[in-house]
């Protein structure tokens, strides 16, 4: 078999795995259905009228898959920033104050709490471990800020807070997908994918969703965090690198001139407008125009995502490292993507797992360098955003895949040498800011420890039905038809949280 | 005996289809037959067996009304009707029948009896399903659009609250009922009342159902009436049932706090000594958007890609609505002079991003003709502000970035008079966050001169 055989082969072997038990009694029930209106039109075409000498009615999304579209609602924002700790920081420590925790540290922890309950690592009756931060009340608000975050204490009035989030998933790939894309199992389109699916992009030069990693690894859960699921792959997320080529391969390759390129492209598109004036493929179509804007994007991209154009005191204040991969760096580009119209910008910064089995995962050490870290760039996004008039129109969201236990870390039931905690998604704090956000806000509330949530318990679908509210969409009416039925980000649940909206 | 004639009554929704089945086939076939007149014995037989079933039907109808909770005015033209499309297909019967006797039948028109019969049974149908499935029952499934055409439009209405009265307003009169109202009446009213239960009055909610009161006054997880609202949806008790509009968290909140108070049916909410929060919800919506709540012309689609083929960014700022989004993003080579692309549709816009454009300050007297603009952005322009006052001509105009220009201090005051300003984005320009409050602005207005810094503290470089 030659090697044209067996792409074709392949071609065919996808076609027929998306087909469907669904599908095929959909096709039953239609087919038969068509058999007999068929008999009763006798043989008259009713589609027939709808191409005129074989042109097709096109909308402009058939030739650019990123043409931007009016949300359904009056949105708040157009942009969202997406800032994920990889690994799941410690509630305990930054933000979610819990004195009584500090009294009970080093006590046994009641069995009632463990009872059912299953963790990733501890074993056993672990002891209770105190905040191994301190915690003051900041701004008008008076919200509880750790002093890990010492920068980020000035900006607290600027966000609305969620305390007391759920997700029923204990182990980080899992509960990243969930985080993402709506579910903790693989296949489903990331929230990025759905707005730019929904929305496009104003900035037809750039991509409409963009990628920056930070923290040495990408998340657990790989690149299916910012993957398009069933959606069209051109609505995935694009991975950008502030270290070395923004995006791989985006330089023209030795000896080619830029006006060779072009030609080439030319000459390309020339071919394909020819196969479109003979099949009517709206597909050709958009291949032409991303071949264009692949052009574009070559001048495009390395523009905005060069940061040594910042005047001194913005990189200062971010404090980036140009040169590297930070999430300093990354904070800053986010801000010059928005401002420049790309729809969502995602960030994953990792290292955040502070289960104590080493200097860096350790919850007094470890964690508090990974806050220094984020500390200053994330409160200088808000700023930044702030005075350029972009907080306005954009949404910052602030959180982890889950949070971590009121309890030590003993993993395998024996005692560690650094000090650590366990996964816990029961509850956990995330933050947003923005337009159409409540400054200073608050919502949720845990109990004594930290273990549940008293009231305001929120869950990963609520996240995903505020952020898309705030968007323009209902998350209920915004769907994808797939596998023969309608599909959500939120699947069947989700309500708006609207004690944090203003 | 009871048991026997309540399980007749039952089968009524299944015993109904008979004359339906009968009368239409008859119909049927009396069209087919119209010119050869042979099958006529047939209809004849087939009419009478109508007869027999509709009469079965009324019995077991009548049987399930007295059996079941429907009040007569519910079922008064169903069941008339139902008499009638009896008593129409006994007499065609004898209409057709051969060896008929009844003389003064031969001379009404066959036509006109199948006419009739056929009406009658439409609508017997019809009124029999609106009792069962409610007379909304039908038209639901519609879109809101044609709905809203059709002026069936039925769309839930919470009760609204005045900022000026809602202390003197009755909670239980104004709010509590109407919500019932809105959400419980549907089954539980004189004319259908499940369960024994009817929510129309407050002698209703005190005399309770079948299962006794619904109401224990300051005693909420005790009352019925609230245990059901907050059961999970997918329990048995559950109410309303799952398949109906449920009431909202906000609802559910305050039939909550009136029981707790004492379920009183004659106090305002201002006696009750209740806090407004509770009732957020039922005050009007105020526009929360950015955008004015102004009406105006749809532009045409056309005019919209003209325009977008010019090289901006322009469209809806939602999906309904016809006000108007535009960006230069695209197009950083505008000018002044091609502000006229924007002419067409000066009226619908209400967000204009010329940042990073080559417009200067000439652009203030041309943005004037857009009278309905809300947010500006003028940003990395080299405007300076000179005859920015004409902006005051703007009376939306909400939102107005200016960062990154050479914008002067001198032109600030002209700022003062812009009435909606809300916020006025000044950093990177050439004024300086004043040290006190030199120039006085309008309460609202929220001036953001930027130059945010965060100093470098110890902590910043410490590796623990």
């Amino acid at each position: 078999m030659n090697s044209l055989d067996r792409l074709i082969k392949e071609q065919i072997n996808r076609e027929i795995q998306a087909k469907t038990r669904r599908h095929f009694i959909k096709e039953c029930v239609a087919g038969m259905g068509g058999l007999a209106l068929g008999s009763m039109f006798m043989g008259c075409n009713p589609f027939l009228g709808n191409s005129k000498n074989g042109k097709i009615a096109l909308t402009e999304r058939d030739i650019n898959p990123l043409a931007s579209m009016p949300p359904p609602f009056p949105a708040k924002v157009k942009s969202v920033i997406y800032l994920h700790m990889a690994g799941a920081p410690s509630q305990l420590e930054m933000f979610d104050y819990k004195p009584t925790l500090h009294k009970l540290d080093g006590q046994a922890t009641p069995q009632s709490l463990l009872e059912g309950k299953k963790f990733a690592f501890i074993r056993g009756t672990p002891k209770l471990l105190g905040p191994q931060a301190e915690f003051k009340q900041y701004g008008e608000s008076g919200n509880w800020v750790s002093n890990f975050l010492p920068h980020f204490s000035k900006v607290v009035d600027e966000v609305a807070f969620l305390k007391a989030v759920n997700t029923d998933q204990f182990n980080h790939g899992p509960a990243q997908l969930f985080m993402h894309t709506g579910g903790p199992r693989l296949g489903r389109p990331s929230i990025g994918s759905w707005v730019t699916y929904g929305l496009g992009s104003e900035n037809q030069n750039l991509p409409g969703f963009v990628v920056l990693t930070s923290g040495g690894k990408t998340p657990d859960a790989g690149k299916s965090v910012w993957g398009s699921g069933f959606l069209p792959s051109v609505y995935q997320g694009v991975q950008c690198r502030s270290k070395g080529d923004p995006v791989l391969y985006i330089e023209d390759p030795k000896g080619i001139s830029r006006n060779l390129k072009k030609s080439t492209i030319d000459a390309i598109n020339k071919i394909n407008k020819a196969e479109f004036n003979e099949y009517a493929d709206p597909e050709i179509l958009a291949r032409i125009n991303q071949y264009e804007m692949a052009y574009r994007m070559q001048t495009a991209v390395p523009e905005v995502m060069n940061i040594n154009d910042e005047p001194e005191y913005i990189r200062e204040m971010y404090g980036v490292e140009p040169g590297k991969e930070s999430f300093a760096n990354n904070c800053l580009l986010a801000r010059k993507l928005v401002e420049d119209g790309v729809r969502f910008v995602q960030l994953f910064d990792w290292g955040w797992d502070s289960h104590g089995t080493g200097h860096e995962t350790s919850i007094d050490l470890g964690l508090r360098n990974k806050c220094t870290e984020i500390d200053r760039p994330m409160s200088a996004l808000l700023l930044d955003l702030k005075q350029r008039g972009l907080l306005e129109e954009t949404l910052v969201v602030w959180g982890g895949e889950f949070g971590r236990t009121p309890m030590l870390e003993n993993r395998e039931g024996q005692k560690m040498a650094y000090l650590g905690r366990d996964h816990h998604g029961d509850a956990f704090t995330m933050w947003m800011a923005g337009g159409g956000i409540k400054k200073g806000a608050s919502w949720g509330l845990t109990d004594e420890i930290g273990f549940s949530a008293l009231e305001g318990q929120v869950s990963v679908h609520d996240v995903h039905a505020t952020i898309l509210h705030l968007l323009g969409f209902d998350h209920e009416q915004f769907t994808y038809e797939f596998q023969g039925r309608p599909f959500r980000l939120t699947d069947v649940e989700g309500q708006v949280i609207h004690e944090i909206l203003s | 005996m009871e048991v026997i004639q309540q399980l007749i009554g039952r089968l009524h929704p299944v015993v109904v289809h008979l004359p339906i089945g009968f009368i239409i086939t008859a119909l049927l076939l009396q069209w087919i037959d119209r010119k050869e007149n042979q099958l006529e014995v047939v209809i004849a037989k087939i009419f009478l067996w109508g007869f027999i079933a509709a009469t079965i039907a009324c019995i077991s109808g009548y049987l399930l009304y007295i059996g079941e909770g429907y009040s007569f005015d519910t079922v008064k033209f169903h069941l008339w009707v139902g008499v009638a499309t009896a008593l129409f297909s006994v007499l065609m019967y004898f209409r057709i029948k051969e060896t008929s006797q009844v003389e003064f039948l031969k001379r009404i028109p066959k036509i006109l009896f199948s006419f009739l019969l056929l009406f009658l049974i439409s609508i017997t149908g019809h009124l029999g399903g609106s009792i069962t499935h409610g007379s909304d029952y039908l038209l639901d499934p519609l879109p809101l659009s044609i709905k809203t055409a059709l002026g069936i439009d039925k769309s839930y209405k919470m009760p609204l609250l005045e900022e000026a009265t809602w202390e003197e307003t009755h909670l239980y009169n104004d709010v509590i009922q109407p919500v019932l109202n809105n959400k419980c009446l549907s089954c539980h009213n004189p004319k259908k009342s499940k369960g024994d239960l009817q929510l129309h009055n407050a002698e209703g909610l005190i005399k309770g159902g079948e299962n006794g009161d619904v109401i224990i006054p300051k005693d909420i997880l005790n009352s019925p009436i609230y245990a059901r609202l907050i059961l999970p949806l997918d329990h048995e008790d559950h109410m309303p049932p799952k398949e109906k509009t449920q009431l909202s968290k906000e609802e559910i909140a305050v039939i909550k706090a009136w029981i707790e108070t004492g379920s009183s049916f004659d106090k305002t909410i201002g006696e009750l000594e209740l806090q407004k929060p509770l009732f957020a919800a039922f005050f009007p919506k105020v526009n929360t958007t950015n955008y004015p709540d102004v009406t105006v012309d749809a532009i045409p689609a056309d005019t919209i890609i003209a325009i977008r083929k010019q090289g901006f960014h322009i469209e809806p700022i939602s999906e309904t609505s016809n006000l108007i989004r535009v960006s230069c993003i695209n197009k950083p080579t505008f000018s002044d002079v091609d502000i006229d692309l924007l002419k067409s549709a000066k009226q619908q816009i209400v967000y204009l991003d010329l940042g990073n454009t080559e417009v200067s300050d000439a652009i203030f007297e041309h943005l004037t003709k857009f009278p309905h603009l809300a947010t500006l952005n003028l940003s990395h322009t080299v405007i300076t502000g000179k005859n920015i006052e004409k902006l005051a001509s703007l009376e939306h105009l909400r939102s107005l970035n200016l960062t990154h220009t050479q914008f002067k201090e001198e032109y600030l005051p002209a700022i003062t008079s812009f009435k909606q300003l809300k916020n006025l984005f000044l950093f990177n320009t050439q004024v300086k966050q004043p040290k006190s409050q030199s120039v006085e602005f309008h309460n609202d207005l929220n001036i953001d001169y930027g130059n945010y810094q965060l100093p470098q503290i110890a902590t910043d470089t410490i590796t623990y």
